[in-house]
Parts: C-alpha cells; sequence; structure tokens
C-alpha cells in the first residue's frame, strides 16, 4: 500500500514535469507570468479598460458629443451613488436629486442644492440614445477613401436613472456629461496608441531588420540615421508636425494623422532592439542551413528570425504603448493633437488649468487618476511580460 | 595619451555626423509644412494692414528671403549659420532674427533644464544607493513603484496636481519665474536670487520622470554590484562600511550612469514647452510653443528644436569623454 501512496505524487510530478518539458513557448511565458501577481492585477484592470474602449456607446450613458444634454446642470458636480443614507438602506443605487439655482447676484457662479428626500434610483440597460453596435467610420481627406460601416443598431446602455439624468463625474462647461466623455476618452486613446505602436512597429521591422540582418555599412548607416532621429527631442518634434496640420482637416483625419505621425517619430527604439536580436541571431547555424538551401534574405527574416523572438517583439511592443498614449496625451494637451468633437483624455484635461476650474470645478481632474491607472497598468503587464519571456530569469 | 586623443577624435566626429543629420531632419520637416515663410509673411502682414494679397508679393517677398535658391543651399547655408556664425535665422512674421526673439530665454531654459538634471541626480544617487544597502521586498515594491510612477505620471501632470493642491489649499499658484518687480528688469544679482527662489520648482517638475527612473536604475546596479566577489573578497579583508562600500561597487556601478544623462536632458526637453504652459514660464520652451500652436512660425519652431538637440548631442560628446576618462577599457575600445 505504502508503495501505491508514494508512487501516486511522483506519477503526477512526472506528469507535471513532462507537461513543463513538452510546453510551448507560450504555455511556458504565460506559466511564468501567471506566478507575477502584481503583473496580473494589472492585466485585469487593463482588460477591463479595454472592454470599456470596446463597448463605449454601451457603458455611457448619454451622447459624449452633445452639447446642453441636461438643461438644467451647467457645470454640475458629481453624483455619487449610495446604498444608504439616514433616510434607509436600499439595495438599488440611488443618487440625490440635485437643483441648480443662480445665486443671489445673478454672477455665473451656480448654486448646486442637493434635495436629500428625492431619491432617484439607479436602472441598468435602459433604453437610450441611439447608437450601432459596429460602426466604424474613416474620413481621410479625398472622397475616394472615405469608408463607413455601420451594423447592429442598438439603444440599450448599462445603466440610467428613473427621473432625469445621471451624471456619474458631474457635468462640464458645454453640459455634457463628463462619464461618458471620459468613457470614449479612454476609447480614442487606446486606439491612438494602438495605431501608432503598429505603424513604428512595421517602421521598426523594416529598419530594424535590413540593418541587422544585413550587418555591415548598411547596419552602421542606418544606426547613425536611427540615433539622429533618437537624439532629437519627440515631443517638440511632434508639435512641429502636428501644429501644421490644416485647420479645413476633420476630426477623424486629424486623429489618423496624429497616430501616424506618433507612429513615425517613434520607432528608433523598437528598431535598435529588433536590429540587436536580429544581429545576434543571424550568425547561428540554422540560418546559415538555410543560406545554403538558397532561401531569399526576405524568407529567412520572415520564417526563420522573426519567429525567434516574437515573444519579445510582444513585449516591447506593450512597453512602447504608453508612450504613445503619453504623447498623444500631451499634445492634445496643449492644443496641437486632437479637437474637441473627438475626445482623449488629454482633451478632457485641456481646460483644467483654469483658476475658476481649481477652485470650483475640481472633477474636471477625474480624467487624469484614470490615465495613470491605464499607463501604470501598461508597465506593469509589460514588464511582468518581459521577465516571463525571458528563459533565464531566475524564480527566487 | 595617444588612444584617448583618437577616442575623443572620433567621438566628436561623430558627433558632427550627427549634428548634419538633425539639421537636416529639422531643416526637411519645416520644408515639408504647407506654405512657405513668404506666404506666411505676406499673410500675415495683410491682416494687420489690410490690403490685398498678389502673386507679385509673395514672389518679392521669397526673393527677400532667399526662399527662390534651391533646397541644398538654403539647407547648408541654415546649417553653417546656425552652427559656424550663431545666427538663427528670421522670424517668419516679424521681421527680426530669431536670436532676438529668444534673447536670453534660450539660456533661461538651458538652465532651468541643467538644474532639473542636477537635481535629478542629485536626489537619484543617494537615494538609489541608501535603498540597495537595505535589502527589504518592501523598499524593492515601493522603489518599482516609484519609478513607474514617473513613466505613468509626465511632468506636466505632476505639474497639474502641484497647482491643484497649490490652489486650493494655500490658494497660491507656483507660477512664473520672477516676481513682479524683476520681470523687465535687467540681469543683476538680486534678478538671479529672485529666479532662483522660483525656478527650483519647475526645475523639480521637470526633473521629476528622471529622478524617478534613475532611482530604480541606481539601486539595481548597485545591488548587482554588491553581490559580486570583489566586494566580498575586500570584505574578507576587513573592509567595512562606507570605506568599502564607495571604494568598490560605488565606484563601479556609477559608470553606466553618466552614459545615460543625455537621454534624461531629452526626456526633460520633452517636458519643457507643456510644463511652460502650466507654470506660465516665459522661456523658450514656451516660444516654441506659441510659435507652433498661435503663429504658425516655422522659422523659431526649427531654430528652438534645433537647440535643444545640440545641448543633447554636445552633452552626450561630454559624457562620452568623462565616462573614456572614467573607464580605461572603453578609451582602448575594449567593450
Amino acid at each position: 500500500m505504502a508503495m501505491t501512496e508514494d508512487a501516486l505524487p511522483t506519477a503526477r510530478e512526472a506528469k507535471k514535469k513532462e507537461a513543463y518539458f513538452t510546453a510551448s513557448q507560450y504555455q511556458l511565458v504565460w506559466a511564468r507570468f501567471r506566478k507575477n501577481r502584481s503583473a496580473l492585477i494589472a492585466g485585469s484592470i487593463l482588460m477591463f479598460f479595454i472592454l470599456i474602449a470596446v463597448f463605449a456607446e454601451f457603458v455611457a450613458p448619454y451622447e459624449p458629443t452633445k452639447a446642453g444634454f441636461d438643461r438644467s446642470y451647467l457645470n454640475g458636480p458629481p453624483q455619487l451613488p449610495l446604498f444608504w443614507d439616514d433616510n434607509g438602506f436600499s439595495l438599488r443605487p440611488f443618487v440625490y436629486t440635485y437643483k441648480q439655482k443662480r445665486d443671489e447676484n445673478f454672477h455665473l457662479i451656480f448654486d448646486v442644492k442637493k434635495e436629500l428626500d428625492q431619491r432617484r434610483y439607479l436602472e441598468f440597460f435602459v433604453e437610450g440614445w441611439e447608437y450601432h453596435l459596429i460602426n466604424t467610420y474613416v474620413d481621410l481627406p479625398g472622397e475616394g477613401l472615405d469608408f463607413r460601416l455601420t451594423v447592429l443598431p442598438m439603444n440599450r446602455h448599462l445603466f440610467g436613472v428613473d427621473k432625469g439624468k445621471v451624471h456619474l463625474f458631474g457635468t462640464d462647461r458645454q453640459k455634457k456629461d463628463l462619464f461618458s466623455r471620459v468613457v470614449f476618452a479612454i476609447r480614442i486613446s487606446l486606439s491612438i496608441g494602438a495605431i501608432g505602436v503598429f505603424i513604428a512597429f512595421v517602421l521598426a521591422l523594416a529598419i530594424g531588420g535590413t540593418a541587422g540582418y544585413y550587418g555591415g555599412w548598411t547596419d552602421r548607416i542606418t544606426q547613425m540615421i536611427t540615433d539622429a532621429v533618437r537624439v532629437v527631442p519627440t515631443i517638440p518634434l511632434f508639435m512641429a508636425m502636428a501644429a501644421f496640420v490644416p485647420a479645413e482637416w476633420s476630426s477623424e483625419a486629424r486623429f489618423f494623422f496624429i497616430s501616424m505621425i506618433l507612429g513615425l517619430v517613434g520607432w528608433p527604439t523598437l528598431a535598435r532592439r529588433i536590429r540587436t536580436h536580429i544581429l545576434a541571431e543571424r550568425s547561428q547555424d540554422y540560418i546559415l542551413a538555410s543560406h545554403l538551401c538558397g532561401a531569399r534574405p526576405s524568407h529567412i527574416i520572415r520564417r526563420h528570425l522573426l519567429p525567434s523572438f516574437t515573444s519579445y517583439i510582444i513585449v516591447d511592443l506593450v512597453i512602447s504603448f504608453p508612450y504613445m498614449v503619453l504623447s498623444e496625451t500631451a499634445l492634445s494637451f496643449v492644443g496641437l493633437g486632437l479637437k474637441d468633437p473627438v475626445n482623449s483624455l488629454g482633451v478632457l484635461l485641456q481646460n483644467v488649468t483654469d483658476v475658476d476650474v481649481m477652485l470650483n470645478y475640481q472633477w474636471y481632474f477625474i480624467p487624469l487618476p484614470i490615465f495613470v491607472v491605464i499607463v501604470m497598468s501598461f508597465v506593469f503587464v509589460g514588464d511582468g511580460l518581459r521577465d516571463a519571456a525571458d528563459p533565464y530569469t531566475v524564480h527566487k | 595619451m595617444g588612444p584617448m586623443l583618437r577616442f575623443i577624435a572620433v567621438r566628436f566626429g561623430l558627433a558632427l555626423v550627427t549634428l548634419f543629420m538633425v539639421s537636416f531632419i529639422v531643416f526637411g520637416l519645416m520644408e515639408l509644412v504647407p506654405g512657405n515663410c513668404a506666404q506666411r509673411y505676406v499673410a500675415y502682414k495683410s491682416t494687420q494692414g489690410g490690403g490685398t494679397i498678389t502673386q507679385a508679393d509673395i514672389r518679392a517677398e521669397e526673393e527677400r528671403m532667399g526662399l527662390d535658391r534651391p533646397f541644398m543651399v538654403r539647407w547648408l547655408s541654415w546649417t553653417y549659420n546656425m552652427v559656424a556664425t550663431g545666427y538663427l535665422g528670421e522670424s517668419c512674421l516679424k521681421r527680426v532674427s530669431v536670436n532676438q526673439i529668444l534673447k536670453d530665454k534660450i539660456w533661461i531654459s538651458m538652465g532651468i533644464c541643467f538644474a532639473a538634471l542636477f537635481i535629478a541626480y542629485l536626489i537619484a544617487i543617494p537615494l538609489g544607493m541608501l535603498s540597495s544597502t537595505m535589502r527589504n521586498s518592501a523598499m524593492d515594491g515601493s522603489l518599482r513603484f516609484i519609478s513607474y510612477l514617473g513613466l505613468a505620471l509626465p511632468d506636466f501632470l505632476v505639474a497639474l496636481i502641484v497647482m491643484l493642491i497649490g490652489t486650493m489649499v494655500f490658494g497660491e499658484t507656483l507660477t512664473g519665474l520672477f516676481s513682479e518687480a524683476y520681470r523687465d528688469a535687467p540681469w543683476s544679482i538680486a534678478k538671479l536670487g529672485d529666479f532662483l527662489r522660483h525656478a527650483w520648482f519647475p526645475a523639480f517638475i521637470l526633473g521629476w520622470s528622471s529622478t524617478a527612473l534613475q532611482l530604480q536604475t541606481v539601486r539595481a546596479l548597485m545591488s548587482d554590484e554588491i553581490e559580486k566577489l570583489y566586494v566580498t573578497a575586500a570584505r574578507a579583508r576587513g573592509l567595512s562600511g562606507a570605506k568599502l562600500f564607495f571604494r568598490y561597487p560605488a565606484r563601479h556601478a556609477l559608470g553606466p550612469l553618466v552614459n545615460s544623462i543625455g537621454f534624461d536632458l531629452n526626456r526633460i526637453f520633452n517636458g519643457l514647452p507643456i510644463v511652460a504652459t502650466i507654470l506660465v514660464l516665459s522661456e523658450a520652451g514656451f516660444v516654441l510653443l506659441e510659435a507652433l500652436a498661435i503663429s504658425n512660425d516655422q522659422e523659431v519652431a526649427g531654430a528652438i528644436i534645433f537647440l535643444l538637440t545640440v545641448a543633447i548631442v554636445v552633452l552626450n560628446f561630454a559624457s562620452d569623454v568623462v565616462l573614456a576618462i572614467l573607464d580605461p577599457r572603453i578609451r582602448l575600445g575594449v567593450v
């Protein structure tokens, strides 16, 4: 009996060992990543924000671009949903009724009064403004490139309120709902980062790949150019490029142009890393073997060199993502990036330097912590992935 | 001295090549901008004084500005003027040189940025070294968090938060570089003092990201070095405490830091124009932003970007030389 009891764990262990030895690289990376608690938490936060970005229309209770949405609520403070107060407990969260009055001297500052006994209850999956679940709209300068795809009309929203309107994050000076704006801003900021990273990645792959593969003079000259681009401070360079976007361009065209220049300026760091990887890898025997079989350089790069460090490239992409988001925020913040109907986190922060805002309407700052959390989780995930992708990490 | 001189000469040549290429990038960018300087000037003048724009006006202005010369000629003369004579070109909108628009502002900016660099290293090196001697995971975790925060919370957001708190709690905005009395006064000791009283704050904000990131780097470098065998050997010979610490690991660990100075200056320049608008600093970063966002003055913008890049290239060259002096392996080309 004792024998079998002993044998059982060893058998399980052997199985575990076998699973380890036969695991694909991605399984190994995932196993290592899972052990990193902070990266895992950051990853789930990131997923949460990505989901919000994808289903922005559903999550946002009101249209973010519609000014004067709630006529009686200008620069209104956030309305906090509660479960209980002095008047008792309620399973369904509620907000108070807010009444806004001009003060006696007819100043522009509004007095907001909370009616504590007038509860308004939150409702979920309510009907609201119409939207399309899939809505792709591209409007580039020129007629031929316009493209519109809208299917699946819907009007359900995650939440609403039984009477009037609810403004979780308050409203701004145009009576727009700040919560809805933030939700859409997350989408724009994330997608601008994604496009920027993609363009930077393609450029980096072409330039870094060529330099690393051919080596010698090609490499030296490419490195010189890369270094020259890298040494120019990026944000002033971005600004110089963004400042001269013609004013008559549509906000969508602006959006694409801004993400394009983010990519055009952002490639050198990535290119350098790709070049280093390829340079180290190209003198390996299996590359020589492929050479001798008569494979073309593009084939060798694509089929042999790139797969050898895909995981590193993914890590690099995740790490360079926050830089793109940051640059866009910086650009939009000073008014050179995106403009008003398109919301991004930088656009939302445009007006906050006003003393009036700082003294009276501090909820304009709500996008800031959200932005920091998003970038932070990107950095944590990137770092966790980097550790996980490195087979030589020592586990203590 | 032979290898040292050769090293310096090679690095100097490389720096020149980099500058040459940077000037091409910046000048090429200015050329790509829709509408040239002459059109901008004539358009601006007509908004000021009225009158209609004719093609002949623009032609005449182009000739006066020398815009009818081929691209290569203009680029080379632009670069030559910048590097050899210090003439930064002429503003598009006002018929004055960029030098006159910038005046001492570029020096004020450089002063703030280098102060920011200095403050960043002044905080990061001692703190990072100190924390590397304390081995516990709480310290590790919080330092890692701070360094991530340095990335996630760029300087202009820090400036915003500090302004918000300042306005709400103290009713003071902490903005500007000079107090009322000194703003337009000529430079004097008193003005310099006033400047320093105000400038530490923007300098700290600008250096914040570098501080946070270097803190982590210093700690990592030191922790790696402390574990090496030669440190154990030194301890076995009876060395201990500060003597051991500064004589052995510190000297080796801090070498690579010299390399990153150029990158940190780059990082600081990145924040400069935006922090300048938030904190209402009247220096070159602000002029750059104004040239771009308000007046679309490509000559001013190009000149400022080029000057910032020159500062980085010069600093990179200097740090290479310093590193070569410190580390014989580098000047002999071993590493």
